[in-house]
């Protein structure tokens, strides 16, 4: 556990420094995934395998898509910054003629740094600072925080299934001992939970959506309204 | 030997990591990905937090709440993200930028 906490660490901090540092915003993303997967494998290393793959499959699996997808869609390649490369989202430059000789020899002159970041000194004192006071208050902690307490052997349940005898043993971390929490523990958390991503869904629906016909105030409403759409 | 300490600091940097790039990002997108990290950097503490009070001797509903707890800020971090791209989506189709200066109307 030792070792598979040192290496999903390592991988973690990695990915948080690409997430940080890289210009593109596809590159970041592939941090951020990397940073994901490495946490995945800290969770795995503290006895929680059921946290683990929940990690990899709604992180990893559905938020790092939605971020790609939105990613393409707002596609902000033709911004530019000082040094005359694409902004954060940029993959490749845009074909300007005017601007080609200057790039190119922008090119030729290597540069390692024109794809990465520069600090920014402000939000890196604020997060330096915020570091330093976690720090000091994890140092503080009780020396019952030194070690990990061994695991227990397993909880009771009395999970009735049928043609299994009742008072299984479940171990920690295990599917069923995480399942009798939620189900047994806090249902009503787990509705309202359902509660919350419905609404989600509805009112992400109703930000992104091009035309409302008929509803003032909604997007392009004034484009609607000179006639221009045939969406009447 | 695996120490909740050192679990803790890690969840610490993750999260500190992700207040830097929530600050110095200026792309709406990538604050938004910043502040899934710091989110990340939360369940590993609550994670950490579980283990130690299984460790402890607590019983089933006290040593897994913190993964419960885990599972709900995953859920609330979908959603907030679902909502967030698509405010960002609409920001975009009226200014023509994610930058998140462009949104300053309610200033002053």
């Amino acid at each position: 556990m030792e070792v598979l906490f040192l290496i999903s660490a390592l991988v973690c901090v990695l990915g948080t420094l690409i997430l940080l540092t890289q210009r593109n915003a596809v590159y970041a993303l592939l941090g951020l995934l990397i940073a994901f997967f490495g946490s995945a494998g800290v969770f795995r290393a503290l006895d929680a395998p059921f946290i683990a793959v929940a990690q990899i499959l709604i992180y990893a699996g559905a938020l790092a898509v939605m971020f790609l997808f939105v990613l393409m869609f707002t596609d902000t390649r033709t911004q530019l910054d000082a040094l005359g490369v694409p902004g954060a989202v940029g993959a490749r430059p845009v074909y300007k003629p005017g601007q080609e000789r200057k790039q190119g020899e922008a090119a030729l002159k290597f540069n390692p740094l024109e794809h990465i970041l520069l600090p920014q000194p402000l939000a890196a004192v604020v997060a330096v600072a915020f570091l330093l006071c976690v720090s000091f208050a994890i140092y503080k902690l009780p020396p019952s925080f030194n070690e990990f307490g061994p695991l227990p052997a397993g909880y009771d349940s009395l999970v009735f299934t049928p043609g299994v005898e009742q008072g299984r043993n479940l171990p920690y971390g295990s599917t069923e001992a995480v399942s009798k929490t939620i189900f047994e523990g806090f249902p009503l958390a787990f509705e309202i939970v359902s509660l919350l991503i419905f609404a989600a869904i509805l009112g992400a629906v109703l930000l992104a959506r091009r035309h409302l016909a008929g509803i003032p105030g909604s997007q392009d409403a004034g484009r609607e309204a000179t006639g221009t759409d045939e969406a009447h | 030997m695996l120490e909740p300490k050192t679990v803790l600091f890690l969840a610490a940097l993750l999260f500190s990591a992700g207040l830097y790039g929530v600050l110095s990002r200026r792309n709406m997108i990538l604050m938004l990905m910043c502040l899934e990290l710091m989110l990340n950097a939360v369940n590993i503490a609550l994670v950490t937090y579980s283990r130690h009070w299984a460790g402890r001797g607590a019983d089933v509903f006290s040593s897994h709440s913190g993964q419960f707890f885990t599972l709900m800020v995953m859920a609330v971090a979908a959603a907030e993200v679902g909502i967030g791209l698509a405010i960002i989506v609409a920001i975009f189709r009226r200014k023509h930028t994610a930058d998140a200066d462009s949104a300053a109307e309610l200033r002053n």
